[in-house]
């Protein structure tokens, strides 16, 4: 496989406003570029067996235990730069409940737990790279800084690929949400097609029935065939 | 039909704790089940992990990745993956706890072609919109890191700041100390890599 630098405008730029963080965590010094020995261009490819895979359904905590919101079936496919999917990648996602808060005992905010709801699931893409999960809409959050600014609703995600090249972190948004428009995290990738990969695709209620809403969500990680598919 | 990857953002300050189960940090295992490798000399890698004014990560995500003792990795991109140790993982994940400290449980990788023995290691953590990429060296391999085409580079001064120090024993095993600094001026920030 061939991993390409991003082209320009798909990677977030620092700092973001209202996000002290971004400023006081990021390196100074630039980046030195290296060449892609095979331990940029490997990763362990039985990782489900050490991380335990098959959590899929977070809006169930347990038998009977439902989870407070607005519930969405949220799926897609995990894919490489030649748009081929691929199979084994572990998926890992976590969120806010429907309040907005999160099951962390960093988060500390007001906003109410939800004694049904832990907020993370993880899977094991399939042979054609697909994914999929039940959870609920996440509520939106203000973020505790001085100037306030909220967080729309947002699904963390984390993938593991097949080399530690590919592996990312990323954050998927929901459709609609005017929050989207003016959040920092989400405005600070300066492209405005890579803003939009982030934002999943709603479902027609048609394909999806009556007992959920439906999302979906692709996701590429780098990395190309050193061969171009004919 | 060829496709733009998906951007990059921060794991935030919310990562679950729910996510990491007992043996996660340690490369030496399959699974939680599973017993360690017999091969290779174990040790623990563990360090401090800091940020602008030398106050801590907390709550940050480390991922370390590593071949074997002997320098191959399970992976078609290792012509030699038959040969691989069937029981070694070479994988971590640990997280930083109040004072930014960090721990994994491996052992020391063997180097392969010009590359001197080494451990790659990623770190997430609120704020980092990007994952910032490192490595860490031994000291015990002065010969191949003097060689080893990474190291070569950083700048000499640095160069130290990518070495791994003797950190005394644990329960039997061997430690290794690697801190790093995520930001800083040049004398201390440690060298990160381009992903």
């Amino acid at each position: 496989m061939i991993y390409d630098p991003l082209p320009p405008g798909i990677e977030p730029v620092v700092p973001v406003p209202g996000y002290p963080n971004t400023w006081t965590h990021t390196p100074k010094q630039p980046l030195l570029r290296r060449p892609a020995t095979r331990t940029e261009r490997t990763a362990p490819l039985n990782l489900a067996d050490k991380l335990g895979c098959g959590d899929d359904n977070l809006a169930v905590v347990a038998p009977g235990r439902i989870a407070i919101g607005q519930l969405i079936h949220v799926a897609g496919r995990v894919l490489d730069e030649d748009g081929r999917g691929i199979a084994g990648a572990v998926v890992e996602l976590w969120q806010a409940n429907a309040a907005g808060r999160y099951f962390h005992p960093i988060d500390q905010r007001s906003a109410p737990l939800d004694p049904d709801f832990v907020g993370n699931g993880r899977v094991r893409t399939e042979a054609d790279g697909s994914y999929a999960f039940f959870t609920i809409r996440p509520g939106a959050y203000p973020v505790p800084v001085q100037d306030t600014w909220w967080r729309p609703p947002h699904v963390h995600f984390g993938v593991h690929g097949p080399a530690t090249l590919s592996r990312l972190v990323t954050q998927m948004y929901f459709p609609g949400d005017p929050l989207n428009e003016i959040d920092r995290i989400l405005q600070s990738v300066p492209d405005a097609a890579a803003r939009a990969r982030l934002v999943a695709t709603a479902l027609h209620p048609a394909e999806v029935g009556d007992q959920h809403l439906g999302y979906r969500f692709d996701i590429v990680l780098r990395g190309r065939n050193a061969t171009p598919p004919a | 039909m060829s496709r733009l990857p998906t951007s990059e953002a921060t794991i935030g300050p919310f990562f679950p704790r729910t996510f990491f189960r007992d043996g996660d940090n340690d490369l030496t295992r399959l699974s939680a089940s599973a017993a360690p490798t017999t091969r290779g000399a174990r040790i623990l890698l563990r360090g401090k992990v800091t940020r602008e004014g030398g106050a801590p990560l907390v709550n940050g995500i480390l991922e370390a990745w590593q071949a074997d003792a002997a320098g191959r990795f399970r992976h078609p991109e290792d012509p030699e993956a038959h040969l691989a140790d069937p029981d070694f993982l070479g994988w971590g994940r640990a997280f930083t706890d109040a004072e930014g400290r960090y721990a994994f449980t491996t052992l020391l990788p063997g180097g392969y072609l010009d590359r001197a023995p080494h451990v790659n290691l990623t770190v997430m953590g609120a704020g980092l919109m990007r994952r910032v990429h490192t490595t860490v060296f031994f000291p015990d391999f002065a010969v191949a890191n003097a060689a080893d085409p990474v190291l070569a580079l950083v700048a000499p001064a640095a160069r130290p700041r990518l070495v791994a120090l003797a950190d005394g024993e644990e329960a039997g095993l061997r430690c290794l100390r690697f801190d790093l600094r995520l930001r800083g001026d040049a004398t201390e920030e440690t060298p990160f890599f381009e992903g």
